[in-house]
């Protein structure tokens, strides 16, 4: 079981993220548990993630991030996959961040 | 040209780092965590004026009236009056979890009890009502050298006839000097919670990472006891530290910190403010810039100005509750921007998403309006930010500007002719278009007048965006063009 940590401003957005990757996941029959959160909470967290994803619109938090998240991968999502809720190619990145 | 664009890239990179620096400043951050912390309990106090006053009234009177409003009272004795002392302790909270501080709950006491170590500890009988009076003192008021004097209570209350030419010098009372004023717990002293936690938290961590102040209590003692004394000694010295000031500025000036900072600093910048909506729409102008370049508009607003917009829709709910007229250094508040400038989200892209329906013919438009029609009602629009996109796309960046600062400008403009009703309740910001107009006024006619200035607003942002969008389409038909010819 996998989990992929999503950070963003207020978790409100990704939360929108969160549901649809959590459906792609289904139907690709992946183990994989996906949550959303502010970013302070995702901190927070690492240590139960297996990847931290960020918002774009925090992207200048990953020095943060990656400090933070020592030895996991952490990640930006691209503006137009996060803006047209594109959760395929996003898990399909995360995924190979994980080298799965 | 290529020089050019990179030139001109490296501007907007540097204003996204300067940005990005200012709002991750662990101070300014805690501010802001620290408010969208607390205002859950904002909402809940904007719910219970807002009945208390609004649907109360519609089918009670009198002592039935009285006896149902005890419920908002109690509500908002239960958030508004005591908002200080909670935000005070949330930002201790805040600022130790940003600082990566161990021992955050420890933080939250040295906020609070800093506070009211700051606060005052009687009532001076200027600042309690009339009618809370002991003792009156009368004057003369033709005869300077005739000798005031003084009746109590129970003699004017049996009916003790005053000398005409006398008039009320002073109005004694003792029976208030043993209470725990709200002057400054509730939203008149959010300003002093801010400077005082900020304050007392950064000594205080700084006391406890201070090598010289652990205590060794030696091998046999468990750790547990070890580590209650290395705080007990640097929360002993902060306090003790903010018990001195309160006794020195008692002492010498008669004076306390919260009157001080209410004076001399949450005054000014609330005139400052007020003085004109150009320090707001100077914020969110660049604000909204910088979500054009993908980073969150918060980044910048939420530090330099929604603190303040917060206290000032705060003080309104107050004053709104206590029947009070809201004073005119009060329009400029954080519902301006929350209800009437930021519909559908920032930038009040749910106007843009209407002209994709109505109007446009690229079908990539038109899919991703759909997927970001229902987060835009409840106004949250990062689907259309990044993925429209308004991104670098310097077309629908131009009204994604100026469309908010001119919401700003003409709500407060309408506020000041007073057409429309100052803002009194704090809505929350994810409240669809329309019902949040209607709510943040209070209701009633002034709440009908705000739905229709939102349904202008809404016309008048639909007519600007429209050329634009029709500019960013055939620039993105073009680039279409060009790709396909290249492949």
């Amino acid at each position: 079981m996998k989990t992929i940590l999503l950070a963003c401003n207020a978790g409100m957005s990704t939360s929108l993220l969160v549901q649809k990757m959590q459906k792609e996941a289904q139907a690709q029959g992946l183990d994989v548990q996906i949550k959303a959160n502010p970013l302070n909470k995702a901190l927070e967290m690492i240590d139960q993630a297996d990847c931290l994803l960020l918002g774009p619109q925090i992207a200048y938090a990953k020095k943060e991030a990656v400090e933070a998240a020592g030895d996991k991968p952490v990640a930006v999502i691209a503006m137009v996959d996060y803006g047209r809720m594109n959760a395929k190619k996003i898990l399909d990145d995360a995924m190979k961040l994980m080298g799965e | 040209m290529a020089e050019d664009t990179a030139e001109k890239k490296s501007f907007l990179d540097s204003f996204a780092e300067v940005s990005a620096k200012i709002g991750n400043q662990v101070h300014l951050r805690s501010l802001r965590d620290a408010f969208a912390t607390v205002m859950p309990i904002y909402i809940l106090a904007g719910i219970a004026v807002l009945i208390n006053n609004v649907v109360f009234p519609l089918f009670l009177t009198g002592d039935a009236l009285a006896n149902a409003q005890y419920w908002g009272n109690a509500v908002i004795q239960g958030t508004l009056n005591v908002a200080t002392i909670v935000l005070a302790g949330i930002i201790g909270y805040c600022l130790a979890k940003n600082k990566r501080f161990e021992n955050a709950i420890a933080c939250v006491v040295i906020g609070i009890a800093a506070l009211c170590i700051m606060m005052p500890q009687s009532v001076n009988s200027a600042a309690a009502s009339i009618q809370d009076f002991t003792e009156l003192t009368y004057k003369s008021t033709t005869d300077k050298d005739a000798e005031p004097y003084t009746v109590t209570r129970e003699e004017v209350e049996s009916g003790l006839a005053i000398p005409e030419g006398y008039e009320i010098s002073s109005v004694g009372s003792s029976s208030v000097s043993n209470v725990f004023t709200k002057t400054y717990t509730g939203t008149n002293g959010l300003f002093g919670a801010i400077i005082i936690g900020l304050v007392a938290t950064t000594v205080f961590i700084k006391f406890s990472q201070n090598e010289k102040l652990r205590v060794n209590l030696g091998e046999g003692i468990p750790p547990a006891v070890a580590d209650s004394f290395n705080t007990m000694i640097p929360m002993l010295i902060t306090l003790a530290i903010f018990g001195l000031i309160a006794a020195l500025l008692h002492g010498i000036w008669a004076t306390d910190l919260m009157t001080l900072i209410n004076t001399c600093i949450a005054a000014p910048l609330k005139g400052f403010v007020n003085a004109g909506p150009w320090f707001v729409i100077l914020v969110y102008t660049l604000a909204n810039l910088l979500f054009c370049l993908g980073i969150h508009q918060s980044t910048i607003s939420g530090v330099l100005a929604e603190p303040i917009l917060t206290i000032l829709i705060t003080e309104n709910m107050a004053m709104f509750a206590a029947g009070e007229p809201i004073p005119a250094d009060h329009y400029m508040n954080m519902q301006i921007i929350n209800t009437f400038a930021l519909i559908g989200g920032s930038g009040c892209t749910l106007m843009l998403l209407a002209d994709t329906f109505l109007f446009s013919k690229n079908k990539a438009s038109k899919d991703i309006a759909k997927l970001a029609l229902l987060p835009g009602i409840f106004n949250i629009n990062e689907p259309v930010i990044y993925g429209y996109p308004i991104v670098y796309n310097l077309p629908l960046i131009i009204p994604f500007v100026l469309i908010p600062d001119l919401f700003i400008g003409l709500t407060y403009a309408l506020t000041c002719a007073g057409i429309l009703a100052p803002c009194v309740v704090m809505v929350p910001w994810t409240t669809p278009v329309f019902i949040s107009g209607f709510l943040a006024v209070g209701g009633g006619t002034a709440g009908v007048v705000a739905i229709i200035w939102q349904v202008i607003e809404f016309a008048l942002g639909m007519l600007i965006y429209l050329p634009f969008m029709k500019v960013s389409e055939r620039a993105q038909a073009k680039q279409a063009e060009l790709a396909n010819a290249e492949a």
